[in-house]
This record gives structure tokens, sequence and C-alpha cells, in this order.
């Protein structure tokens, strides 16, 4: 079994943006919102005295990841392959997950008000093909493979090259968006891209404690009424309408 | 209620599925076969090879169709030697030209004022008969030179064809005299070839980047940008000379904050270096260059403390950065620059540029610049073209080497404006936005106002079109064919094909027809003798042994037969009057210019005022993109650059919106301010193309400052005819008061007085023209 991972290697990137729109292009992410996202230029210092780097990120698959408890619905889960991942069939939009991650890398799409986030281009994947943001960077500054592959290139990168995960006191949870950069680049992501805390709103407490249990008892009420009717209906000599 | 036997197992199965995962399991390995939903991939029936034309890089593209005809989305041609599959932001970007709303859909007649934008829409058979008429009886009456073609990109190259066929000598594109056109002077006044596009720089052996303005990254061109990351990755070193920090200078080793308009002091400190301390490439001189005695001499008094007084540089960076060039030479890249139309003395700075380029060795040797190769693609046969009149632009003439296969865009604007040396009473303008990308476009207007025809063809309806008599909507580079992309500055060049992807909308109508219906009319068939676009695309493949067919799945032929770099075992022969690189130039000499760069001091910013430069975004190109639903998406509007030293003396803040007033009172848009350490503290920056003033642009309208509409004034070069643009000065007006620091006064009355742009200039006569007619060449 794989362990996805991507590398991103700020040395190279120069913060053009071509990921994000094949991305957004791929996933029909609505403008204002992102699954990936860049931030060009971010300079510090005094002038003449002065540094700086783009910034990419993304969700980062995270190997305790933080927003998959909180969800009251289990849309959110984790494959064996690393990828995290939203069933929309099941999201409710509540955004607890939202909330959690502490990269800020899910958001609510406003057309299905359903969580959505990057999810490595699981489909292309199945296709053959790399991530949508891998192909088309500018710069060859994203890397995408098995972690648990040692002829990977992430492998080489992640294990032989030392790049480096944008981990901090606020949450340490395995990233598996790994960077390669200059230290005066991940100076300034640490600074200024470094994790929050994971939110978990008081509701998402409530649930985890109290509502947890009561919703899992009506939604087995729920199918247990449908079933009822569904019984009743086939006894009653009702053909079961197929669809 | 009643439920199918499908529906309540599937219900069973998500309430079972969702009381595994509530009760705290993670389910793995769980893979959906039909999830996510949708992805676009699964809808895809065909993948289309094409040439993108979100700006003039031309990289490869491949358009995913579904079963409708509908674009889904476009991915990069893996197949594309220079881009290998990538894309930028804009070429991902696209379909939403294609299916942006606001697009010019039908032809289009003026019935109100010119600039009132009152049109009705006529039948393209009204359209091209009024225009045909109109054309005859202006050549009638004043000859075919009275028609001026403002041309960009290889869309525009059949109505080219025609208006060659036509007669007029006045071609032009703002690609030579606001862009790149100094610069190929002055490297063919040094090598005998311009530099062309894309810039032949052999990044992938280069030990030793140098950009000069050059803001790779911000300017994505998609392969250049790769070869340059790659570059990086190799650990091949960077200088970068820029005013501002740019994304390149954030990965150079060394950053070089220089004052505006000082380079050329930079780069004779360098020359100086590099000769008086034994560092530049002895051999390839003695061998191939003439003058260096004249050179050596002349840069005698140029030391790194000379030009650190002017340009504010340390005089041990200088040293230092020169030495690193001595270290690797000949390995190093000296980025010649795009758009080079600066000050006004940029075709001397490009000199200098390439010049310095000489001494390292690096021009035809790998790591430097590479050679272009030819391309044997032959020409549909056509008749034979009328021998034009004189040029009204100046292009070898007043400006003895302006390019006369580009021409001089402020050149044909003036002679228009002033009548003189002859009338012009019609343009059309293809591709092109005359508004937004030559300076002083109050001027072009009142042009425009003295035209008996103005037409514009294009996609979107841009400022221009508000002042068109007719409005002709061509089909985006998605919706056509058009004529051979050939690739000459590439290591193995290339021929590549645009094809359509989808149909045309609405009643939009690609160039090739455009040009050959109205040739119908005009009694020139004889130049339209091929009967499909396609018969023309086969004849012009058959150079490289193709036809359409067969290149139409890949998009791209190869054409292997190129040698990069000179063969040093042979005599070579450089196109120069000498056959030498010319350190010296003679030819400048008799013309009566320096023969070798000199400084020349540009004016100081006046106290309280900043000079205002310019540049670009990965997400816009030119002022062109701007009312791209994604791409307004990621940048609605430009912002301002300003130091933070000066915004906190001045007490501004980062996020607050301004208004700038330039030195001829002349009032910008609202502008946001990016405060930031990384820019020179006498400039300020915005991205060009914003503030577009067509209320048709329903997106773009209005949003941010227009860089191009705070140019009232430019330095003309005289070498090549280019405008100068960063001589222009702001000062910043926040909530109607002018912010400036005490003392400062504004310089407006006295630059009230300036009417220079505005006065018609002396016409010099020179003998004979020092450029060739009828180079076409890729525009930017």
């Amino acid at each position: 079994m794989a362990r996805y991972a991507m590398v991103i290697d700020l040395r190279k990137c120069v913060g053009c943006d071509a990921c994000t729109v094949a991305c957004r292009t791929e996933w029909d992410v609505p403008i204002g919102h992102a699954r990936t996202w860049v931030e060009q230029s971010v300079t510090v210092g005094e002038f003449p005295n002065v540094s700086g780097t783009n910034w990419v990120a993304q969700c980062n698959h995270c190997d305790e990841p933080s927003c998959i408890e909180p969800c009251p619905t289990g849309a959110t889960f984790q494959l064996k392959n690393g990828i995290v991942k939203v069933d929309t069939d099941l999201c409710i939009g509540c955004g607890y997950c939202v909330e959690a991650c502490p990269y800020d890398a899910r958001y609510i799409n406003p057309l299905t008000n359903k969580v959505d986030k990057c999810d490595f281009c699981e489909a292309r994947l199945e296709e053959g093909l790399q991530p949508a943001c891998v192909t088309t960077c500018t710069g060859d500054a994203k890397f995408f493979g098995d972690l648990e592959d040692p002829n990977s290139e992430v492998y080489k990168k992640v294990y032989e090259e030392g790049a480096w995960r944008n981990e901090n006191d606020n949450a340490a949870i395995g990233p598996n968006v790994y960077y390669l950069g200059t230290p005066e680049q991940l100076e300034i992501v640490k600074e200024k891209f470094g994790p929050r805390e994971p939110r978990l709103l008081p509701p998402a407490q409530a649930w985890k404690n109290i509502l947890k249990p009561v919703v899992l008892t009506a939604i087995g009420a729920t199918f247990a009424g449908q079933a009822v009717a569904f019984f009743n209906q086939l006894r009653k000599g009702e053909e079961p309408i197929d669809d | 209620m009643s439920i199918s036997r499908r529906e309540f197992i599937k219900r069973g199965a998500l309430t079972a599925g969702a009381l595994t995962i509530l009760s705290g399991t993670t389910v793995k390995g769980l893979n959906k076969k039909n999830f996510p939903k949708g992805w676009k991939g699964r809808q895809r029936v065909k993948e289309i090879p094409s040439i993108c034309e979100m700006c003039f890089w031309r990289c490869g593209i491949l358009g995913n169709v579904d079963k409708h005809g509908k674009l889904l989305k476009i991915d990069g041609n893996p197949n594309h030697p220079l881009t290998e599959g990538r894309l930028c932001a804009r070429g991902n970007a696209g379909h939403k030209l294609a299916y942006d709303p606001d697009r010019l859909k039908y032809p289009l007649m003026r019935v109100g004022k010119r600039g009132e934008g009152k049109f009705k829409r006529v039948s393209w058979d009204e359209a091209l008969d009024f225009m045909a008429e109109k054309l005859k009886k202006i050549k009638a009456e004043y000859g075919a030179e009275a028609v001026g073609f403002f041309p960009h990109g290889i869309q525009a190259r059949f109505f080219e064809h025609l208006m060659k066929g036509f007669g007029t000598p006045n071609i032009v594109e703002p690609a030579f005299a606001q862009c790149r056109g100094s610069r190929d002077v002055g490297y063919k006044l040094t090598f005998g070839n311009s530099v062309g596009s894309p810039e032949p720089l052999d990044f992938e052996n280069t030990d030793l980047m140098v950009f000069i303005g050059t803001h790779i990254g911000e300017n994505v061109f998609t392969g250049q940008n790769l070869q340059f990351a790659n570059a990086i990755e190799r650990g091949a070193k960077l200088i970068v000379v820029d005013p501002r920090f740019s994304v390149a200078a954030a990965k150079a080793d060394y950053w070089l904050p220089i004052k505006p308009g000082t380079d050329t002091a930079l780069l004779l400190a360098w020359m100086h270096v590099l000769i008086y301390e034994n560092r530049y490439d002895k051999e390839y001189i003695r061998k191939y260059a003439i003058g260096f005695d004249q050179l050596k001499k002349h840069v005698k008094d140029f030391t790194p403390e000379w030009a650190s007084k002017i340009t504010g540089l340390p005089a041990s960076l200088i040293l230092d950065t020169a030495r690193e060039m001595g270290k690797y030479y000949p390995k190093v890249g000296i980025h010649p620059g795009r758009h080079v139309a600066w000050y006004g003395n940029d075709s001397q700075r490009a000199r200098a540029m390439a010049i310095l380029t000489a001494l390292l060795g690096s021009y035809g040797r790998p790591g430097g610049i590479y050679l272009s190769s030819k391309i044997p693609a032959p020409k549909y046969p056509s008749g034979k073209n009328p021998k034009p009149g004189p040029r009204a632009d100046g292009a070898g003439t007043v400006y003895p080497f302006g390019s006369r296969g580009l021409g001089i865009t402020n050149g044909l604007i003036d002679a228009t404006y002033d009548e003189d040396p002859y009338p012009i009473k019609a343009w059309i303008v293809y591709s092109q936005n005359v508004l937004q990308s030559i300076p002083d476009p109050w001027k072009t207007k009142e042009a425009i106002d003295k035209l008996d025809l103005f037409v514009v063809v294009d996609i979107m309806p841009m400022e221009q079109y508000l002042y068109a008599d007719l409005v002709l909507p061509e089909a985006t580079y998605l919706e056509r064919y058009d004529d051979l992309y050939t690739v000459k500055n590439a290591k193995k060049p290339f021929a590549a094909i645009r094809q359509p992807i989808i149909d045309p909308l609405y009643e939009a109508k690609p160039g090739w027809w455009i040009a050959k219906e109205t040739a119908k009319r005009l009694g020139l068939e004889e130049h339209f003798q091929w009967e499909t676009i396609e018969e023309y695309l086969d004849y012009r493949l058959s150079g490289l042994g193709k036809t359409l067919q067969q290149v139409q799945a890949k998009g791209i032929v190869v054409y292997d037969k190129g040698t990069p770099y000179y063969d040093f075992s042979k005599p070579i022969h450089f196109k120069t009057r000498s056959g030498k690189i010319e350190l010296y130039s003679q030819t400048l000499k008799d013309y009566g210019f320096d023969p070798m760069p000199v400084y020349e001091p540009v004016e100081e910013v006046p106290k309280g005022y900043f000079r205002l430069t310019y540049g670009r975004s990965p997400v816009h190109s030119f002022a062109r993109s701007q009312n791209n639903e994604i791409l307004h998406g990621y940048m609605p509007e430009n912002e301002l650059w300003i130091n933070s030293t000066v915004a906190n003396q001045l007490g501004l803040s980062d996020g607050e919106y301004v208004r700038l007033e330039n030195q001829d009172g002349i009032l910008s848009n609202n502008i946001r301010l990016k405060v930031t350490p990384g820019i020179h503290p006498e400039a300020v920056f915005m991205v060009h193309g914003f503030d577009q003033k067509s209320p048709a642009l329903r997106l773009a309208y209005k949003h941010g400052a227009s860089d191009n509409y705070l140019m009232s004034r430019v330095n003309i070069d005289p070498l090549s005819g280019g405008t100068g643009m960063r001589v222009n000065f702001v000062r910043i007006i926040k909530n109607g008061q002018p912010v400036m620091v005490s003392g400062a006064e504004s310089i407006v009355p006295k630059f009230k007085k300036n009417t220079k742009t505005r006065t018609p200039k002396k016409r010099i006569v020179v003998p004979q023209a020092a450029t060739e007619a009828g180079e076409s060449e890729e525009g930017c």
C-alpha cells in the first residue's frame, strides 16, 4: 500500500498560480475559495536588506488528521494510502472540520453546501495521471508520489534531501506536504504560515459527549422506520418501484 | 411514501456506513469508483492539441472537450518542446475567454458619436462591404499608404498579408516601440542579429544568470520560467538588477536594488572591471570582435566607485558581481530583457548589455545565448505586392534603426495626428489595444478623430471599440485555425499548429476568413489562392514533410536540424557591417550617435514625487485578460508598491486606497497600497493593464489604476523610435489631498507648459534605411 505525499520546492516555485488555476478548473472550485492557494512575494526586512519567498499550501493529508474526529456524519475519512477525503453524500456542511483543520485547507462550497478540499486529485491518480497542480507547475516545483517507495522522487526529497514538515507547537499532526527551501525561506514560512491550533467548536465538543449518541440513535431509528415502511409496502403486495 | 428497492438498499448502506464511522472507526481503503462526482476527466471525449494565445508565448495546449463539444478544461501539451506539458495560470484559464459573456458577438456599425459606444448589429456581408468600399475610396483619393494597420500576433497574419497586397507600408506593432524594439536594435548593431523571441537563453547550461529588470516569475512565459527554475535547482547563480525586490530577486545570490534609470552606468562599470582586471574572454574578443581598444579606453574611468555614486549601489557589490561574471564566463546568461522601452536611451543600454555579453564570450556558446535556426515552411504562392510608398512612422528614416517589419506605432499615431508627412485616413486595429498599450492615449484618441475609417477587429469590447466605426468579432484562439507558428529560437526548432477546439461562438469569425472575404471585395483574390485553410496549412507543412492531418494528433512538428551554437573550428561571419562583433559601432558613428554606450543621466525625481514603474503579474496578460472570470477573481485590481520606510514617513498604511497624480496633473483611479520593504524609495510600481475604461467589460471596468493613462509623456529613443515610458512622476493623493514630504510642492504648472509630446517633431532625413524591410517577427 502506498503512502502518498507531496514535496514543494520553494526555491523553484515562482508563485505564479498556475497550480491553483489548474486545480480550480479541474474541480470547479468557486472563485473566492481554494483547494490550493499561493502567496507571491512575501517579503520581510528593511530595504535593501530583505528576504522573501512564495508560499503554496493545500490539504496536508496528515498522519493524524484533526478533521476526522469532529465530523458528525463520518463524511471525512482517510484512505489507507493517506488521502483524506470528504464523502459529499454524507457531508452536511456543518463546518466543524473546517475549524478543526490547523492549515485552513477546507472550505464549504457555497454552490453545494458541502465541504471541499484537496484530495491529491485521486480521480486522476486512478487514471495514472499526476495531480493537476503537479502536471502544470511552470517551475517544476511540485513533486508527488509514494513515500514508501524508495525510488520515488518524494522519498528522495524527504529522506535524503531533508524536506521539511510545516509543524509547530500549535499542531504537530504529521503533514504529508513537505517543503524544500532556503533557510531564509523556511524562516518566513515558520513565522507567517505555520499551523494554528485546531479549533474544536463548542458544539463539536458537545457533539462528542452528548449529541453523538443521540444522532446515532436518530439515524438508526430513521432507517428502522423506513425498513418498517418498506416491508409493510411489500406485505401489502405493492411492487417496489425500480427507478 | 413509497421507496424503490434500490433506494432502500442505498439508504441502508448509508446508514450502516454512517453508524460504523460515527461510532469512531475510520474506514480505510474505501474507494468508491463513482466518487468524486463530476470529475471532468471522465466527461472528456476528445483531447485536441493546439497553441495558446493568452499571451504571445504560445505554449502547447490540449483542449479537453465533452460529447456536446463544450471545452471543459485546458491542459498543457506534453509534446511541446519548451513547456513539456506545463501551462501558466492564464493558459489554464483560457476557456473563460471563449465563454466570456461580454465577448464581441456580432459585427457592429457605429450609430452614435465616436466614444459613445452606440452601435447597430449588421451582417458580415454588410460589414465587409462597408469596409471594402471605404478602403477603396481612401486608396483612390489618398493612396494605399493612407491606411494604417495595427496587427498583433499570428492571428493577424492573414490580414497583414492582405494589407501588404493592398499596398500600405504603414503596418505597426507595439512589439517594437513599446516593447523589445530597442533591445533588438542594440543586439543587432553588436552581433548582427536581433535576439528574437522566445529569447534563446541557454539556461540549461548556464552557470550564472544575469537579469536587468527582467522579472521572470511575475512575467511568466512557461518555457522560460521552467528553464529558469531548473537552472536554480541545478545550482546556477543569479544576479538580479531591479529597483524592486521581484520574485527573481528573492531567489538571487545578488540583488542590486539600483536607482531607477542608471543601469547603463552599472553596465559600464562591469565592463571596466572585466577589462581592467583581465577577466574577459580574450580569445573570443581577439578573434571575433572589433573595437576592443576603443572600448578599453572608453570605460577607463567608469570604475565601480564612479558607478556607485550614480546607481546608489555599494562599489563592492558592483565589483563582486563583475568578478562573478568573470569567474563563470562564457557560461553566463545575460537576459537581454523584453520590455525595454524605459528611458529613451534604451538602444544604447541594450548595446551595453550586448557588449558585456560579448566580453564574456557567451554569444553563440553553451550557457549563454544560443543561435536560432531556420524552419523550412514555404509561403503559399501569392500575387505580387505593389511597391509601397514611403512610410509615415519614421522607421528607417527619422528613427534610422526602427524596424520596417514591425514599424513604430507612436510614429504612425504622430503622423495621423499631425497629418505629416501625409494624411492617414484609416486605421484597422487587429488584436491590438491601442489605448492601453501605447502611451499618451489622449493623443491616440485625437488621432482617431481625424480618421475617415476606424475598424477594430477584436474578441473583447476593449475601450478602443467605443470609438470604432466598424467592429468585427474575431474567433478566439480556441475556435480557429491560424497560420503555422514556427519557433526558430529553440534548440530543436519546431512548428506548431493552431486548430479549432470548439466551434466559433456567436458570429465570431477566424482571421483567415475575414482576410479572405475582404480580399474578394477589394479585388485582391490573387493574394489568397487557397480554397481552404487546411489546404493552406498543408502547403506550409510540406516543407517539413508533413500534412496537416499528420500533425493534428500531436499539434507539433519538431525540426531536429538546428545548430544552436557556433562551430568555432570554422570561420564565423557575423551579420554586422564589419562581419565581426562590433564593440565600437562605426554605423552608429556615421549616423551621428555614440559609437559606444555612454551613461546619460535621466531626469531626477522631483521632491515629493515617485518615479512610476510598472510590470507584469503572472495572472494577467497586458491589458487583455482583466475581464476573464477566473483571472479577475485572482487579481481584480492592481496594487501600488511603495517603500515601507517612505510610507511610514508619509503616514500611509498597507491596504488603503489612494489616487495618483502625475506631473501633468492627470489623476488615476483608486489604487490600493502595498507597503513593502521590497522597492526602491524613489519608485512606485504597479502591474500594467488595469482600470479598463470600457463599460462593456463588466468585470474589469474601472478596477484598479491604469499606468498607461499616467504616461502623458515619453522620451523617444532616437535610434529605434521606442517610447521610454519610465519618465513619468506621480504623487500620492489621499482623501483629495496630496501626501508629500514637508517642503515638497506640486510640479504640475512646471510641466504643463511642456507640450513636448504634442509638438510635431523636427524630421531629419537620413540617406539610407539602416534596417531591412519585410522582416516578419513575432511580437509581444
